[in-house]
């Protein structure tokens, strides 16, 4: 592998088995003969990403755009295919982005850094910025349950890109918040991309913040990669 | 054999965060709640006295056992079970308690069930403890037998280890097991000799078949330690058929590991 080269895709297909109803799926463990459908969400896709490249994903709900971050994060397996991906993968995967609701913001902080194998001193370190930049002040004491969907997602948001990401992957997260915020998560990005050499990928219904960012665009339709290129051509083909 | 190394190799490499997310599992059950902590000794403490009160006045079986009244005799077995019951249940649901590790991020799943033991078994340290202090005040000091003890806690962190890795698996797939589980937990506390002295069974063949199972091998084995005054090596039999069970548990779970790893986080 390149060492330029981030995030390899090559002939990566991803099916889900859906059967009619949960008992068929537990004695599906058993036995070969319990019938299911098949879902192809990804089909026979291949790309390559390269260091500090931002790429924007473009494509219909259900097009297999999350699938795909998923498989990159590593949280799912692809069905076929290979993939290779080198550096620390951080992902903001829907808005709750893996947090214990029974723990307190301050403890998931701490609980992520150390999954993510930060040192306790290191996020000590962050912990300031993230809480500021979370803007959730005195609820950071506060179990996460108690927490608003914003909220949520805005500490998730901070705790990702604070914790010194390689690859950053953002899944509509930034499609929460007011307007100020989501500035300012922009703003964070832009930062990083520039300055750390972080490669982003980026998953939007939002043409405009995706044209901001990146430069390259791939456009899915129901599994399929039809486009990857010129962030412009990308764009006028997912309108279409 | 595969299967084997990359689970070892999981639990060596994330060994810092298992024992981080093992803190985080004992605060999280009981955050929330002033007295914290306090609740894990509270609830044992209770039960075992509604017992004793039942066996001794109750149902007025209790004539002590081995010169032991009923409830120094019942306590070790009850405390290893509290134990075994959270790991049955508790360890039936661990990937589900926990899927946002699963499905959020990149996480060994392998090592789910064993921080949820951790946890667990931190609290049966505590409340061990606290059984040894019952001991000693009642007058029955401790003797070089005690020191088993950490044999018979080896072991049933192993065997409930494996089986919560086994049931959480199948608990992922299917909500039906979890309530499988939890309906035979009753069952299988009164089958199993937690409340009665198993060797008081007439009926050979009948002891033979408890002889297969495993709760009352280690119910049993905290009491060799506390009241029969026994080593484990003076029981061959029933050790090597515990043994066998617990590879057989292992097994199980690297079935189910193989199996089904690849589909959990989808389902969940």
């Amino acid at each position: 592998m390149n060492s330029e080269t981030v995030i390899r895709f090559e002939n990566v297909t991803k099916e889900y088995k859906l059967y009619k109803n949960n008992k068929k799926r537990f004695l599906a463990i058993f036995s070969k003969k319990v019938k299911y459908k098949k879902k192809l969400a990804v089909n026979d896709v291949s790309f390559t990403i390269k260091r500090g490249e931002a790429v924007a994903l473009f494509g219909k709900n259900g097009a297999g755009k999350s699938t795909i971050l998923k498989m990159i994060t590593g949280v799912t397996y692809p069905t076929s295919g290979e993939i290779e991906v080198s550096g620390r993968v951080s992902a903001l995967l829907e808005l709750t982005a893996g947090f214990d609701p029974e723990l307190t913001g301050r403890e998931n902080i701490y609980l992520k850094g150390q999954l993510y194998g930060l040192k306790d001193s290191e996020i000590a370190e962050l912990e300031d910025e993230i809480v500021a930049f979370a803007e959730i002040d005195e609820y950071i004491d506060q179990p996460v349950r108690s927490y608003s969907s914003g909220m949520k997602a805005r500490l998730g948001f901070a705790v990702s890109v604070n914790i010194r990401p390689e690859i950053l992957i953002v899944d509509e997260a930034l499609s929460v918040g007011d307007k100020n915020f989501r500035k300012k998560c922009l703003k964070k990005i832009n930062g990083i991309i520039e300055n750390d050499n972080v490669t982003l990928l980026f998953v939007t219904h939002s043409i405009g913040t995706a044209r901001e960012f990146c430069n390259r665009g791939m456009v899915m339709v129901k599994g399929k990669k039809v486009f990857d290129g010129d962030i412009d051509e990308a764009i006028e083909i997912y309108n279409k | 054999m595969d299967t084997l190394k990359t689970i070892i190799n999981e639990h060596i490499e994330w060994k810092n965060q298992i024992i981080k997310l093992a803190k985080a599992d004992i605060i999280k059950t009981y955050s929330g709640a002033a007295l914290g902590w306090v609740w894990a000794l509270v609830r044992p403490t209770i039960l075992i006295f509604v017992f004793w009160f039942a066996f001794t006045y109750g149902i007025r079986s209790g004539g002590g056992v081995e010169g032991y009244p009923f409830a120094l005799w019942m306590i070790p077995g009850f405390m290893a079970w509290f134990f075994m019951n959270d790991m049955l249940t508790q360890g039936a649901s661990a990937m589900r308690k926990y899927r946002y590790l699963i499905t959020k991020m990149k996480f060994p799943v392998s090592t789910i069930p064993t921080f949820v033991g951790l946890s667990k078994l931190f609290v049966h340290l505590c409340l061990m403890v606290i059984v040894a202090l019952i001991f000693i005040v009642t007058r029955h000091f401790p003797d070089v037998y005690w020191i088993q003890l950490l044999f018979y806690i080896l072991i049933m962190f192993l065997f409930f280890t494996a089986w919560a890795l086994f049931a959480s698996l199948l608990g992922a797939m299917s909500n039906d097991f979890i309530n499988l589980v939890k309906s035979i937990t009753t069952a299988i506390f009164w089958l199993s000799g937690i409340m009665w002295d198993v060797n008081t069974i007439e009926i050979p063949w009948l002891q033979k078949v408890l002889y297969f199972n495993p709760v009352t091998y280690i119910a049993t084995g905290y009491r060799n330690c506390f009241i029969y005054k026994v080593w484990f090596w003076e029981e061959p039999l029933q050790l090597f058929i515990f043994i066998g069970l617990l590879i057989v548990m292992f097994l199980l779970a690297l079935w189910s590991y193989k199996k089904l790893i690849k589909e959990i986080p989808d389902v969940l």
